[in-house]
Parts: structure tokens; C-alpha cells; sequence
């Protein structure tokens, strides 16, 4: 199991590569969302999420904790959402196979998938 | 979805339009004077009322399927859990044709109509379908999209003037021409059986709005709102097939826009207009609906390595061009083949016998899953499934069957031939170039090597040093 720290050092390196991407963020250039990222294996008592703020394809904010009025909300358990953000596993795969799961329009599910195709293309 | 809260999440009114809208093609005007081939004019909403229930029945397997798996990637995690993944991939590609055809039809039908219209020689039906479909295309390719509440409103006019239209046709004395094509017709239980089945048509892909689960409010909008779109399609439908039997002679039902003489016969020129202006934002809705799903799926099944990684490429307005391209150009084929042979009749067979041998899969779906998972959660539960189920499977077999031999109530087996080409096409893939597809992705991840930066493990020193620490914290 991924501690939060560890999540977070992956998640805050998904976002450098995010912002450094430039065809990335031409791509998302109109594209302004809040996304909830929520651990389905953390303790009880310590539920562990983060919301990443999205404006003009740019990630401008990453903080700690749910937000209460999400565009989407994205699951995963600790080590995939781990993984999902270093690139080690094909996040359209787990989603197809029901281990990640998203709420949220499929547009946005779409462009939350471009994110990580564009920026781990080969 | 139920427990969570979105910002843009979809309510009831938005899961009954776009079920309907996705239902609702121009070829629904088309399929209904088809089904006039079969039984006569004044029975034909009994043909339409019994494939509704039908359809119910459909809409059961598809509520309780839905409820299993609340996402967008249902169809495929259900085909996967029931089946091998061979077979899942296989049904699942096959099952994409309906879409592609129904977007050829259309197109068809539009083109058909423009010729019409305008006066125009027949050659200029395939300038006019290539430039619709490479309008559709170009705008898909720019990301452009109707917005929920256009279609809303798009399908809305289209059902209301549909209605309409065929109201007033309803409260005319019926026509010398229509009594006269009532005359030809058969009367047969077999006659029966055929109209049913093109009536199952006339309710296809009321269950693609189960893809937005993720995006509603509350999940149990979902069958609401499936189950509300089969009553207005049900009333939509059954009111046009009755009206058309009523004023249409046997030469307009055999025309690829029987709809436009029954706007004229009804309501005369300001009818014909109308009811052009309606197949064009039938269309419209149709094309913009038909290529985001069926290319936002493949797409999804390239990312997930089932189809070679170009199909997940994406232009600079996130769009998944090739998929968008392929289809717009399968269905462009289709729909020039179909402009040159005038065999509308045969995609109309073929659609319907698809459509029906997808919901006898679900219902098996349903009986398989019942058994290999009987503790998940189902919100949505079929009663009696598994007589039902069976049930299920037995009659929309049997009516694919029928729909697959049969055009134009004569015996013919091109519909048949072409639903076995296709799924003969897709196994191919699946035996032959799938593992090939995941070998080369597994073999590109395995390149990478991890990426991960994983915390140094604890050193001795460390271990011994962390029980101080915390007291020195405490």
C-alpha cells in the first residue's frame, strides 16, 4: 500500500510533467475542471484524496482532501493510483476492467486519459 | 453517479432525451414503412406495441447489467465477464456495426431526400452523402459537439413534430393509394413475426445512453429514463407506421423518405417542408451522437491494447482522429453502396437482426452473471431471470433469425451475409492480429522498465534510530 506521501511526490511529478508538456496543454487549452482523486484502500479513520485543480489545460493546484463540488471524481486503489501517476500502468486498461473507476462526464474522462497518453507517449 | 455530487451531472430529462435521441434516427421513419410490408396499415402499431414489449424486456437485462457496472466501459466488462475475451471482443466489435450503420443510413436517407428535394439528378445523393459525412467528420475532428441541452431540445422538436405530423395525418380519410397497398399485403403469423422484428429496430440503442452512468445524477435516472424513452418511441412509432398506412401509396412506402410525402400528405407543402427540416436535425443529432460513441469506444480499446495504438492517437483537440476517420469512412462506404444499389431495405434487415441478436447477449449476459456472480449488488434486478432470461435469449434469437433472411417481406439472405462477414472479420482480428496487438504493447511496456520512485527501504540504522525519534517526539 502507497503512503500518502508517496502518492503525493507522484502526484506533484505527474503535474510538472503535465505543465511542461506543451502539446498537452494546446490540447487542453479550453479545458478548465476541479478532479477529486480518492484512495479506496486507506485507513478508515485517514481517508486520503486530493483535489487537482485544472485551468486552461494547466494543473494549478494540487491540495489535500476532497473537494465538495467536483467535475470528476476518480478511484483508485493506492499503489495504481501510484503507478497511474509515474506511468507504470495503462490507466484505460484498469478503467475497462473496473479497478479504477471515474464519475464524471465522458468528455472529461477522455481528457483526464490524454493527460497520461500524452505526456507517456513513446 | 447515486452517491456522488458533480458539478454538471446529468438529471432524468437528460437521460430520457438522449435515450431517445440515440434511438431515434431518420431511419425510424424508414423502418416503419418497411414494416408496412408486412402487416397492414391499421395493425401495424400492434406489431410496434408487442416489439416495445419486446424492448422491455431488453430494457430489464440492460437496467439490471447497468446497475452491475455503472460505467461508460459496461458493455465491455459485462461481455468480458460472461464470455471468453475472444468472444467478448468479437460480440462487442460486431455489436459497434449497428452504429456505423445506422450513421450510413442516415446519411443516405439526408442525401435521398436533398435529391429529391432539389430535383436533382441520382448521382448528386452521393456528392451530397460525402459532403454530409465529411461535415460531420471535420466538425468531430474539431472537437465541436452539441451541447446536452441542444440535443435536448433537438430531439424534443423532432419527437413533437413527428407526433404531430402523424396526429394529423391520424384524423384524415384514408387515401385510395393506401387502401390499394393494404391490399397487396400478407396477413400471416410469419408476416407478423417479420414486422416484429423490425419494429425491435425501431427502439435500437435506447440502451447507449447507459455509457453515461458515470455523468447522472442519481443511477436509478438511468432505467427511469430508458424505460420513459420506450414509451415515447412506442407512441412516436406507432403513431407514423399507422399514418403512413393510412395516406401512403405503396411507391412512396418503397421511397427512402416516406416521412416527406407524409409531412405533405398530412399538413401539404408547409407538412413537406417540416418534415424535411426534422430528418435533417434527426440526422444532425445522429452524427453527432453516433460518431463521439462509437469513436470515444474504440478509442478506449486501443488505450487498453485491444486494437493497435494508432486508434488512440489524438489531434490537438483531444480527439481520437483515426477512429473518427475509419468510421467516417466505413460508413461513407456503406452509404454509397447503398446509394448505388438502393438496397436501403437490406441495411434496414441488417440493423434489426443486429440489434436483436445483441439483446438475446445481454440476456444471456444477465443468466451467466447470475450465476458466476450471484453475491455482487444488483440495484436493478430482472424478476424471474432465469425464465426471463431465457426467454430472452430464445425470441431475440429467433427475431434476429428472421430479420437476417428476409427484405422487403422476401426471402433473402444478404442481411445474413453481411452480419457474418462482419462478426468473420472481427473474430479474424481477434485470432489473428490481437495477440500480435498485445504482444508489441506488452513487449513496449516491458522496454520502459518502472518509472516509479519507490522509498528506500528502511537501514538497519534507521529501524533502530526510529523508536528514539518517536519518543523524542512524544
Amino acid at each position: 500500500m502507497a503512503t500518502r506521501e508517496e502518492i503525493r511526490e507522484a502526484l506533484e511529478d505527474y503535474r510538472e510533467r503535465c505543465n511542461g508538456n506543451a502539446r498537452l496543454r494546446k490540447m487542453l487549452r479550453s479545458w478548465t475542471r476541479t478532479c477529486d482523486f480518492r484512495v479506496l484502500d486507506a485507513d478508515a479513520g485517514d481517508p486520503v484524496a486530493f483535489t487537482v485543480t485544472i485551468t486552461n489545460g494547466e494543473i494549478t493546484d494540487v491540495s489535500d482532501g476532497p473537494h465538495a463540488d467536483p467535475d470528476l471524481v476518480i478511484s483508485a486503489t493506492s499503489e495504481d493510483m501510484c503507478d497511474m501517476f509515474w506511468g507504470d500502468l495503462n490507466p484505460a486498461a484498469k478503467y475497462l476492467s473496473g479497478e479504477i473507476k471515474v464519475v464524471g462526464s465522458q468528455q472529461d474522462v477522455l481528457r483526464v486519459d490524454a493527460m497520461a497518453a500524452v505526456i507517456w507517449a513513446d | 453517479m447515486s452517491d456522488e455530487v458533480l458539478r454538471r451531472g446529468l438529471g432524468l430529462r437528460s437521460v430520457v432525451s438522449t435515450s431517445t435521441g440515440l434511438a431515434f434516427a431518420a431511419i425510424e421513419y424508414l423502418a416503419a414503412a418497411s414494416l408496412l410490408a408486412y402487416v397492414s396499415g391499421s395493425l401495424a402499431w400492434v406489431s410496434i406495441l408487442v416489439a416495445g414489449g419486446m424492448a422491455l424486456l431488453a430494457w430489464g437485462f440492460f437496467s439490471e447489467l447497468n446497475g452491475l457496472f455503472p460505467t461508460a466501459a459496461a458493455i465491455r466488462l459485462y461481455m468480458q465477464r460472461s464470455f471468453d475475451d475472444r468472444v467478448a471482443l468479437t460480440v462487442t466489435f460486431s455489436y459497434l456495426t449497428t452504429v456505423v450503420l445506422v450513421l450510413a443510413a442516415d446519411a443516405y436517407i439526408v442525401g435521398a431526400a436533398f435529391t429529391h428535394v432539389t430535383g436533382l439528378p441520382g448521382w448528386v445523393t452521393g456528392l451530397v452523402i460525402a459532403v454530409l459525412l465529411g461535415v460531420a467528420m471535420a466538425a468531430n475532428l474539431r472537437g465541436v459537439q452539441l451541447a446536452a441541452r441542444v440535443q435536448d431540445i433537438a430531439t424534443l422538436t423532432v419527437v413533437v413534430a413527428t407526433i404531430v405530423v402523424a396526429g394529423v395525418a391520424l384524423s384524415k380519410h384514408r387515401t385510395p393509394a393506401a387502401i390499394a397497398a393494404d391490399a397487396h399485403r400478407h396477413h400471416g403469423a410469419a408476416a407478423f413475426v417479420q414486422a416484429v422484428a423490425l419494429g425491435v429496430l425501431l427502439y435500437s440503442a435506447f440502451e447507449w445512453v447507459t455509457t453515461s452512468s458515470e455523468e447522472v445524477r442519481r443511477l436509478r435516472d438511468v432505467p427511469r429514463g430508458m424505460v420513459i424513452a420506450l414509451g415515447v418511441l412506442a407512441l412516436t412509432c406507432a403513431a407514423v407506421a399507422a399514418a403512413m398506412g393510412r395516406l401512403l401509396s405503396q411507391t412512396e412506402l418503397d421511397s427512402a423518405y416516406p416521412q416527406l410525402f407524409l409531412g405533405r400528405h398530412a399538413m401539404g407543402q408547409a407538412g413537406y417542408v417540416l418534415m424535411c427540416g426534422i430528418t435533417l436535425v434527426t440526422a444532425i443529432n445522429t452524427f453527432n451522437s453516433g460518431f463521439i460513441t462509437a469513436s470515444r469506444f474504440v478509442y478506449a480499446t486501443a488505450r487498453e491494447g485491444s486494437l493497435p495504438r494508432g486508434f488512440a492517437r489524438l489531434n490537438d483537440n483531444a480527439v481520437p482522429w483515426l477512429p473518427v476517420v475509419v468510421i467516417g469512412g466505413v460508413a461513407l462506404a456503406a452509404s454509397l453502396l447503398v446509394a448505388v444499389t438502393d438496397g436501403w431495405k437490406v441495411l434496414v434487415a441488417t440493423g434489426a437482426a443486429l440489434e436483436a441478436g445483441i439483446y438475446a447477449v445481454a440476456a444471456f449476459c444477465v443468466l451467466r452473471l447470475r450465476r458466476r456472480q450471484p453475491d455482487e449488488e444488483r440495484p436493478f434486478r430482472v424478476p424471474a431471470a432465469r425464465v426471463l432470461g431465457w426467454v430472452g435469449v430464445v425470441v431475440f434469437g429467433l427475431l434476429a433469425a428472421a430479420a437476417s433472411v428476409s427484405v422487403d417481406d422476401k426471402t433473402n439472405a444478404v442481411p445474413l451475409l453481411i452480419i457474418v462477414l462482419v462478426a468473420g472479420a472481427a473474430a479474424a482480428y481477434v485470432l489473428v492480429g490481437l495477440p500480435r496487438v498485445r504482444a508489441a504493447e506488452a513487449a513496449r511496456r516491458a522496454a520502459q522498465g518502472p518509472r516509479r520512485r519507490r522509498p528506500a527501504p528502511p537501514t538497519v540504522a534507521s529501524q533502530e534510530a526510529a523508536p528514539t525519534a518517536s519518543k523524542e517526539t512524544a
